[in-house]
């Protein structure tokens, strides 16, 4: 039933994983505490305003607890993405619970985005989109510094290019 | 070098008419049912659907006149439409990965029929031109299907290349077929209880859920009748040509080398019978939003609706030449696979040669996945806990959007990753050797 130590599919590559900024998990712990900390604490505030003030206590602490869930599962999240640049392809991992490992072809990347929102601009980093004619390919890489993108999104490109054949 | 654009030509003048059949009945239902209010009684509404009817018909006519298709100078497909705002599309017949015909209902009646040219990676840019009459439609898809195959043929005609017909859907074969489901089997059964109940006690909600249970399930049977009557596949040098249909027919061309992975199911009850269906994945095919007449949901064909093993390997041949599909062994899946997947179990299995990826699995409903080794986008392993837990992984490999997903499920951990591993170096091996995408082509220099 154990599994063997040595038996783990989602071994990193010779070389090992590249991992992205710890700024990311900074940016998504605070998107997410910025939803969830005023509906808890305005759902408490509601019931207290009407008397309910046993309930509200109660919801009070659930809203904790999904804050504290939340910080330490956004951290084991965001230290489990890692990519490797390999000869002939990129290998991408994320995921603690679900855990998923993609090997994307240089020929086969279609085309490679850079993206970010406000929040992650603000701190110097991008989201690395690759796309090939798969739509399950689903082969991202969040919380890149701004140059480290750029390099890779060139050199991506510039490996496709060479690459290319067809469908 | 001849010349590769052509003027532009207008669809059928008859096709704004033929349009507006489909949606006419229901406005003019409407207007007689819903505008009571409409002082004047019976007259005033017939005189309002008149003028309704006039407007949508000049409105029907202009944008008919508007929209006009040509070869450009690269001899790519060029069709400009808009009433007020011009919009102008381009169809890069590199990327052309098949040709459907389609004939509504309505269109058929009068000899006219729509022409859809698919393009890989296209969702933005569905092209559909209709109405052409039929001879024009025909020899459209065979002027796209030889310039995108590199052939020059300017603006004379491309002549439409002899048909070999390879096989034909007895319709016999198909009722049964779709009758032998186990979803409508079960519905029917569910169906009949429920009517029971009602009758003997007399409520209405049992007789409303037989409603649900067995019609619903009927009703899929009647579709799929009616969308697969007459079923027949043909050769041709463009290509396999499919065609099918009792009311609205269709008529899809898909070229050489454009299929990306190939799937053969075969459900419950279809065993005793040794009949199996295959389905193919075939990039930017099928699947129009709104009204979804054609052959499937997006990215998907359908080679053979139902038929005998022999038969299915037969096309299978045509459609993947050179390769050996039950030729290619099968590894089984771990033992600890059986707490995982208990009830497919004893059909999980994948294996690789050194063209194909095949995976086997499914309970009620058995299927084989194939990829060829050139035709990977990418590969993937996942692991969810519980599989984790016993030491369990399953390998992606990564098609174009379709009926097809194919996928090693349950093996134990490291041979999934030797797995994905192996598929990524041979999908690189076998892309460098694939072939050109304008297959007809002279070499460089001699056009």
């Amino acid at each position: 039933m154990t599994p063997d130590p040595s038996v783990d599919p989602f071994a990193p590559p010779p070389g090992g994983w590249v991992r992205v900024s710890p700024r990311l998990a900074f940016v998504r712990r605070a998107i997410g505490l910025a939803v969830v900390l005023p509906i808890g604490l305005l759902v408490a505030a509601v019931l207290a305003v009407n008397d309910l003030a046993a309930i509200a206590a109660a919801v009070d602490a659930v809203t904790v607890l999904a804050a504290g869930w939340l910080f330490w599962v956004v951290g084991r999240q965001v230290r489990a993405i890692g990519y490797c640049e390999r000869a002939d392809d990129l290998v991408v991992t994320r995921g603690v619970m679900f855990r998923e490992l993609v090997i994307v072809p240089y020929g086969r990347m279609q085309l490679v985005d850079v993206r970010g929102g406000p929040l992650a601009r603000r701190y110097g980093m991008s989201t690395l989109q690759l796309h090939t004619a798969a739509a399950t390919t689903d082969a991202a890489i969040p919380g890149l510094p701004v140059a480290e993108a750029g390099r890779l999104r060139d050199r991506l490109a510039a490996l496709g290019e060479a690459r290319t054949a067809g469908l | 070098m001849t010349e590769l654009s052509t003027p532009p030509r207008r669809t059928h003048p008859l096709s704004p008419f033929a349009k507006a059949g489909q949606g006419l009945s229901g406005l003019v239902i409407a207007v007689f049912f819903f505008a009571r209010d409409i002082p004047g009684g019976f007259f005033a509404r017939l005189a309002l659907v008149a003028l309704l009817l006039i407007g949508a018909g000049l409105l029907g006519w202009v944008s008919w006149w508007r929209t006009t298709f040509w070869f450009d100078d690269d001899g790519d497909l060029r069709v400009a439409s808009g009433l007020f705002y011009r919009n102008e599309r381009r169809l890069q017949l590199s990327r052309l990965q098949s040709v459907e015909i389609t004939r509504p209902l309505v269109a058929r009646l009068v000899g006219l029929a729509e022409v859809r040219p698919e393009v890989a990676g296209g969702e933005n840019a569905k092209i559909a031109l209709a109405y052409l009459s039929e001879a024009e439609a025909s020899s459209l898809r065979a002027e796209l299907l030889a310039r995108a195959a590199g052939v020059r043929v300017g603006h004379v005609d491309a002549p439409e290349p002899q048909e070999r017909p390879l096989i034909r859907v007895p319709a016999g074969d198909l009722a049964l077929s779709m009758a032998l489901n186990h979803w409508v089997i079960i519905g029917t059964v569910l169906g009949a209880g429920f009517l029971l109940t009602s009758l003997l006690t007399g409520h209405i909600g049992g007789f409303l859920a037989f409603v649900f249970a067995s019609g619903l399930p009927s009703l899929s049977i009647v579709n799929g009748y009616l969308a697969y009557y007459d079923f027949t596949v043909a050769e041709s040098a463009d290509g396999l040509r499919l065609r099918a249909g009792l009311l609205s027919t269709s008529s899809q061309t898909v070229p050489p080398g454009r299929v990306q992975a190939v799937r053969i199911s075969q459900p419950l009850l279809w065993r005793w019978k040794g009949w199996v269906r295959v389905q193919l994945n075939v990039a930017g095919s099928g699947g129009h939003e709104g009204n979804d007449r054609s052959n499937g949901t997006r990215g998907s064909v359908m080679l053979l609706p139902v038929g005998p093993v022999e038969v299915a390997y037969g096309l299978l041949a045509r459609v993947l030449p050179g390769v050996d599909i039950p030729g290619v062994t099968l590894v089984p899946a771990p033992r600890a696979a059986r707490r995982r997947s208990p009830f497919q179990y004893s059909q999980l299995a994948a294996g690789s040669d050194a063209a194909l990826f095949v995976a086997r699995g499914g309970w009620l409903t058995r299927g084989l996945d194939v990829v060829p080794h050139a035709r990977t986008q990418s590969v993937r392993v996942t692991q969810g806990p519980w599989q984790r837990l016993l030491g369990l992984a399953t390998t992606h490999v990564d098609s174009t959007p379709g009926p097809v997903t194919p996928a090693a499920r349950q093996r134990s951990g490291a041979d999934a990753r030797r797995l994905a591993e192996s598929q990524a170096v041979l999908a690189g091996a076998a892309r460098a050797a694939s072939r050109p995408e304008r297959w007809a082509a002279r070499p460089e220099g001699t056009s």
